[in-house]
């Protein structure tokens, strides 16, 4: 049977309403983890305030954050994936299913009216819809099996003032690059305010591909096992004591989340830093189509596997 | 143990408190940032304080929109919000609430006027349960960004900057940066 375009309108309206209410199982579980390991009782507070209102978020569809963020959504369309009609269609589909996520949550009404210099300004005013907000450009990536997946991040505000894309010399040492990008986090991560944080990063060639990869990396990761990379730039950031909202605690970084692309032959590297706040990543999924996997993890094994566009 | 605070306080009001306090406010806040809290300081400093429709002395403000998708904090040490912190408590506001590090200059600049820093954890669905009533008070032509008046009961957070002390460099003194 075919996948509609109407069932990927309304995935891309469930996926942003998932994103945006409440917290996966998995955000709950390191969330736990936090709570259990933070040692200062009023920063485990604040730790056991969060879970509370991602819990409350979830129960009543209210945003997580009134900051409810930019959509990014990224489509996984299977090779042999039976979409109804024509595949130009598939793209309004998906702008007009975050549409009306944003209309339903509400999400923010922050769509800056104007021209170049007055949007720049913020000269002319705000749309009161929260639906004119424009999604970021939706990526699309092409994946076996028969399945389309849509992913929804709402990515908010603090974490952009705090991110960086920048060149690190190798050195011929991957760990002098991890190094160095755990140096710019440690630089931000008491301004950033809302920690605990969770740093996602793309290594890649150029900027585009850095900041691509840094998107994969929240696309496709649950909390859960950390390599031995990201655990050296959690372990850094949580030696720091910035503790939940910075006010001091053992707890400084949930998780830190890596995904390394191809790169250059040259003594350059290209690193995208996003400083994710204490909802990052903030995603939902829906799969349709036949035999859906059931976590991010789950479809992120089977892209890898079977990915024909890395 | 949690200390309520209530607005709009009267002097001597927040002097028991230090940072680390947990609190719980109650009463009348403010809300304003980028858009708004230079049109006040612009206010305070040709004397026309008298314009803004609602009293600032003894008052809380709390660094956000108010918009249909709630509200929350937002990062305090954003330019156009933590350069009027000084100013704003020179002008009676003696609680300012949002969140991230502020600097040395403005801790003092605040504390000078027996003014502190709260910072509020980001949980807008939480914060909601708390509100009470809202209105728009005044620079309506700011949208979400104008300057809203809430009455909530117990809006939770943690005293971060009072009396010439800082919790940020606690806790750097505590950590290791390197």
């Amino acid at each position: 049977m075919s996948i509609t375009l109407s069932q990927i309108q309304k995935a891309a309206e469930e996926a942003l309403i998932q994103a945006s209410c409440g917290f996966r199982p998995d955000q709950k579980a390191a969330y736990q983890r936090a709570i259990a390991a933070e040692q200062e009782p009023g920063t485990q507070g604040m730790l056991k305030m969060m879970l509370e209102n991602a819990e409350i978020s979830e129960q009543n569809t209210l945003a997580l954050c009134d900051d409810t963020g930019i959509p990014h959504v990224t489509v996984d369309i299977g090779e042999d994936a039976d979409i109804e009609g024509s595949l130009g269609k598939l793209l309004p589909a998906v702008a007009a299913g975050i549409k009306d996520g944003l209309r339903a949550l509400p999400g923010r009404p922050m769509a800056v009216k104007g021209d170049d210099l007055e949007r720049l300004a913020q000269s002319a005013g705000l749309h009161a819809d929260s639906g004119l907000l424009e999604p970021a450009p939706i990526r699309i990536k092409s994946v076996q099996g028969n399945q389309v997946t849509v992913h929804v991040l709402m990515n908010g505000g603090g974490p952009e003032i705090r991110s960086k894309t920048f060149r690190i010399f190798h050195h011929h040492d991957a760990n002098h690059v991890f190094h160095e990008i755990a140096n710019w986090a440690i630089e931000v991560v008491e301004l950033l305010g809302c920690t605990p944080c969770v740093p996602a990063i793309g290594i890649g060639r150029t900027h585009y591909e850095a900041t691509n990869l840094m998107l994969d990396a929240m696309t496709y990761r649950d909390f859960g096992d950390e390599t031995e990379a990201e655990k050296l730039i959690t372990d850094k950031l949580n030696a720091s004591f910035t503790g939940s909202l910075g006010v001091g605690g053992t707890v400084t970084a949930l998780q830190t989340f890596i995904k390394v692309g191809p790169q250059r032959a040259s003594g350059v590297r290209i690193a995208t830093l996003r400083m994710g706040c204490s909802i990052d990543p903030r995603r939902g999924s829906v799969t349709l189509g036949p035999a859906r996997p059931e976590t991010a993890s789950e479809q992120a094994e089977e892209r890898s596997a079977h990915a024909s566009n890395p | 143990m949690t200390q309520i605070i209530r607005t709009p306080v009267k002097p001597g009001d927040l002097d028991h408190l230090s940072i680390g306090t947990q609190i719980s406010l109650q009463g009348t806040l403010y809300t304003a940032r980028d858009a708004v809290l230079p049109k006040i300081v612009a206010l305070i400093q040709r004397n026309a304080l008298h314009e803004l429709p609602v009293p600032l002395n003894g008052m809380a403000l709390l660094h956000s929109a108010f918009s249909p998708a709630g509200f929350g904090p937002t990062s305090s040490n954003k330019e156009e919000i933590e350069s009027t912190m000084g100013t704003l408590s020179e002008a009676g506001v003696r609680i300012h609430m949002g969140k991230g590090r502020i600097s040395d200059e403005t801790v003092a600049a605040i504390s000078k006027q027996g003014s502190i820093f709260i910072v509020v954890p980001p949980v807008s669905a939480l914060l909601h349960s708390k509100l009470l009533s809202k209105r728009v008070a005044a620079f309506a032509e700011e949208g979400m960004e104008a300057l809203h008046e809430l009455v909530v009961d117990g809006i939770p957070g943690i005293v971060a900057a009072a009396q010439g002390e800082s919790i940020f460099n606690q806790a750097r003194a505590r950590g290791l940066r390197s």
